[in-house]
């Protein structure tokens, strides 16, 4: 049978990899003891797949993996056996049955938002931000980005999907960015945000949280 | 501290989670016991990176006996990398610990494992980082206590200036009694120089401010005048006797990212019985100790359930002589089986006779296998003792690759005293047979390519062994050999050579067998520039040539010499319980290319007047 898990990634694990993330759900589940399905061939793995990435520094309150298991177990058994054994920093959210679907769940994604706290290196006024925030997103942001052919320009820009300045305080801003995140890729809200302290004048350091990925659970039947 | 701060360095570094700790099995306490009273603050610190620094089961278990006591919480420290020590420094942020995130200067104790010489600079990386003076006699009583502990401290020496107090032997049969010791004296609240007078009354404690050293006039070392009546005149190692009851690692703590050993290491035993005349480890653990194979198996279950690693390492010196190996491996192999757990065995000789438990191992999963032939005549391998003839290396790697293996290292030293060319070209002879023995197999029977990885890492003298007496040879002569070798061994089908650094290794030499006039030279290298110097790219040769020429003393002198057999050393106040009666012996032994028999067939008293008392066995007539 195969679960789907909604997992949080909290401060203590926020530098943890997304390979070592990997790892250490599979040691979890081994800890368990969960009925874990493993694949054939000549090293074999459980087959535990994850929908996204999520990158170093950043934490996040709902992140996907999803699990095939040999024998039948109820998600409420599945998160009580494994909720013990996990390190700080990660709990289980919520599980759920996928039944006969083997549809993977990055096919599943569709929007990210994110929860950014800003420190800029001075005050910082709403107005100005709100204005900056139009000016940016007004046309074309043309990013550099690495890829595995090299360094390519990208406009971001259709990826934007909304921003929301929820208030400021003194030299803090806290923002809402809603991005697209699809098997074809996603917003990385870091660079949009360099983008709008270039257009600011002004520079921050932020610590942003993946609130929410959009799953269509439509697209897993 | 500062956390936006830190996480805006954090996201800049690589392999962050080297420096956030929060690991699974991290013990967590409060500064404060049940009544009120402040916990003992200790920091333990493997002066290199997380990576390695967590793959040492040492620490591990000083880690778990630290804290254990209530009256002590321990925390752990690594050496950080170029960038994030540059990140610190440029942020003005002090290193700090992983379990609280509290600056290093807040502890009492900061305990270093030196299990390397070349890892001493990191101990001064990491002093700097946490504001602490380097010699002990620039520190007051505010300061943390600085102690070490592991192998090195054999020879203390070269770090004799920086210590305050070293701890010789099995950390686990000590570190309770230094830190009740400890404990009383906070209570009392007297002054640092009334906590070392009391520290240096325990067994296997060193205390170095206590002694001065005097030098001959060729700039030699002569002798250790004691400064305090009551220092004791030598420094015995002291002995875990029973490791079944000894503190084993506890819960073990599972790092997030991967470490160099990443998988339980159960100890199986500890000591070595074969009595190679290089290796300083099989002098310095004596006498064998074992553990039953019920511990063993209960530990195996235990770290098993408290981790979720899926691969185990029965680790010792040597793993083939355990008492039980043939019933052991099997043991775990079918235990764990239905977990997809795969074990692995270090350090095999080549003469242990695994067939059947390597088919074994074969069926789980397929780990790498090492042999130490070490020498590639049969003449050299006599002068080292190492015992093992060409037939043992051919009928083992027939084995494996019987058994499926289709890779293998094969591990030499070049520079063994009474080398010569001939036995150079005897390694490349014996990679030849390998490769033959390889591809003489039926193509059904065995993998597809010969990967056969001969490895030559370079002689360093080390105390406390027959050959501390000898010199290193020079590094020009090392490469010599090196592209002799590097030449034979071309064209051999399916071999290839590695070899390990002549500077670091000659530095090594130094260090293993330096007087603490080397810890000037430690603390102007580090002021140069010397950081991690065992990572060979980041080696600092400048640095180091200008601690030395400023010091007005050289490399050769330390590593290049040879000492006459009778002439003061250095470490002779250091008692490893082992004879220097005997290691002469051992030393004449060589030079007549005689092998000493392996001591669980037949004691050959090392320990001298001591070996009753020692290991319960007494010595016969050696044939």
């Amino acid at each position: 049978m195969r679960l789907c898990v909604k997992f949080t990634k909290e401060a203590p694990v926020r530098f943890v990899s997304h390979l070592d993330v990997q790892r250490l759900f599979q040691r979890a589940f081994r800890r368990a003891r969960l009925p874990l399905a493993y694949s054939q061939g000549f090293n074999p793995h459980p087959l535990v797949s994850f929908a996204t990435a999520l990158s170093v520094g950043m934490t996040s309150r709902g992140e996907y993996l999803d699990v095939i298991l040999t024998d039948p177990m109820t998600p409420e058994e599945f998160v009580s056996a494994v909720s013990p054994v996990l390190p700080d920093g990660i709990r289980i959210a919520e599980a759920f049955d996928l039944g006969e679907s083997r549809k993977s769940l990055t096919s599943a994604m569709r929007t990210a938002s994110y929860s950014a706290k800003v420190v800029f290196t001075e005050p910082i006024e709403a107005d100005k931000l709100v204005k900056a925030a139009e000016e940016l997103l007004s046309d074309q942001i043309v990013v550099r980005k690495k890829t595995k052919g090299g360094i390519k320009p990208v406009d971001i820009r259709p990826m934007v999907l909304d921003l929301k300045l929820v208030g400021t305080e003194g030299n803090r801003a806290d923002l809402f960015i809603k991005g697209a995140l699809t098997a074809e890729g996603g917003l990385n809200p870091d660079m949009f945000l360099t983008e709008l302290y270039r257009v600011l004048g002004s520079n921050g350091l932020a610590e942003i949280e993946r609130t929410e990925i959009e799953l269509d659970r439509s697209a897993l039947n | 501290m500062d956390k936006t701060l830190l996480n805006s360095i954090l996201k800049k570094v690589e392999k962050p989670s080297r420096y956030t700790g929060g690991e699974l099995n991290m013990r967590v306490k409060e500064p404060s016991m049940a009544d009120g009273s402040k916990r003992n603050r200790f920091a333990l610190c493997f002066p290199d990176v997380y990576e390695i620094g967590m793959s040492h089961l040492g620490s591990r278990i000083i880690y778990n006996v630290l804290n254990e006591r209530d009256d002590t919480y321990c925390e752990r420290v690594y050496a950080p990398w170029f960038d994030m020590e540059r990140e610190l420094r440029e942020n003005e942020l002090p290193i700090y610990s992983l379990e609280t995130g509290s600056p290093l200067k807040d502890f009492d104790i900061i305990g270093f494992s030196l299990l390397y010489e070349m890892c001493y600079t990191n101990i001064l990386t990491v002093l700097d980082l946490a504001g602490v003076p380097f010699r002990s006699r620039e520190r007051g009583d505010r300061d943390p206590l600085i102690i070490a502990g592991g192998p090195c401290v054999c020879n203390p020496e070269p770090v004799a200036d920086i210590m305050d107090a070293l701890i010789f032997g099995d950390g686990e049969e000590v570190m309770n009694e230094f830190m009740d010791v400890y404990s009383s004296w906070k209570r009392e609240g007297s002054g640092k120089a009334a906590l070392l007078k009391r520290l240096s009354a325990i067994k296997g404690v060193y205390v170095p401010s206590y002694y001065s050293a005097e030098y001959d006039d060729n700039g030699d070392f002569r002798k250790l005048i004691k400064l305090d009546p009551d220092a004791p005149g030598s420094i015995e190692r002291r002995i875990v006797r029973d490791l079944d009851k000894a503190t084993y690692t506890g819960d073990l703590v599972v790092p997030y990212m991967s470490i160099v050993h990443d998988r339980v290491a159960l100890e199986i035993f500890r000591g070595c019985t074969r009595g190679c005349r290089f290796c300083q480890a099989g002098f310095i653990y004596r006498p064998v100790r074992e553990r039953e194979m019920d511990t063993v198996i209960k530990q195996t279950d235990e770290s098993l359930d408290c981790t979720g690693y899926d691969e185990i390492s029965l680790f010792s010196l040597s793993s083939g002589d355990y008492s039980h190996i043939h019933e052991l491996v099997p043991l775990i192999l079918d235990r764990y089986e239905k977990d997809r757990v795969s074990v692995s065995l270090p350090s095999l000789r080549i003469d242990s006779f695994l067939k059947d438990d390597l088919e074994k191992i074969q069926k789980v999963r397929k780990t790498g296998l090492t042999f130490a032939p070490e020498a590639g005549t049969q003449r050299l391998r006599d002068v080292i003792n190492k015992g093992v003839s060409e037939e043992d290396l051919l009928r083992s790697v027939h084995d494996a690759f019987v058994a499926g293996w289709h890779g293998v290292k094969l591990y030499f030293m070049i520079g063994l005293p009474t080398e010569t060319d001939e036995d150079i070209l005897g390694i490349a002879e014996l990679a030849r047979k390998v490769s033959r023995e390889f591809y003489s197999m039926p193509k059904e029977l065995r993998g597809k390519g010969l990967r056969c990885t001969v490895s030559a890492s370079t002689f360093v003298p080390k105390p406390f062994t027959p050959f501390q007496w000898e010199p290193q040879i020079s590094v020009d002569e090392v490469l010599r050999r090196q592209a002799l070798l590097r030449g034979a061994l071309k064209g051999i089908r399916g071999v290839e050579f590695s070899c390990h650094f002549s500077e670091t290794s000659r530095l090594e030499a130094a260090f293993a067998r330096g007087d603490r006039r080397l810890s000037e030279v430690l603390i102007s290298a580090f002021e140069h520039g010397a950081r991690l110097d065992s990572w060979d790219e980041h080696f600092n040769k400048p640095a180091w040539e200008a601690a030395f020429s400023e010091n007005g003393l050289t490399v050769e002198q330390f590593a290049n010499r040879r000492i006459d057999v009778g002439a003061p050393l250095a470490w002779q106040h250091m008692d490893a319980v082992v004879s220097q009666d005997y290691l002469m012996r051992e030393h004449r032994k060589a030079y007549e290319q005689i092998t000493t028999r392996d001591c669980r067939k037949g004691c050959n008293g090392c320990f001298g007047s001591r070996s009753g008392a020692i290991c319960g066995k007494k010595p016969e007539e050696n044939t």
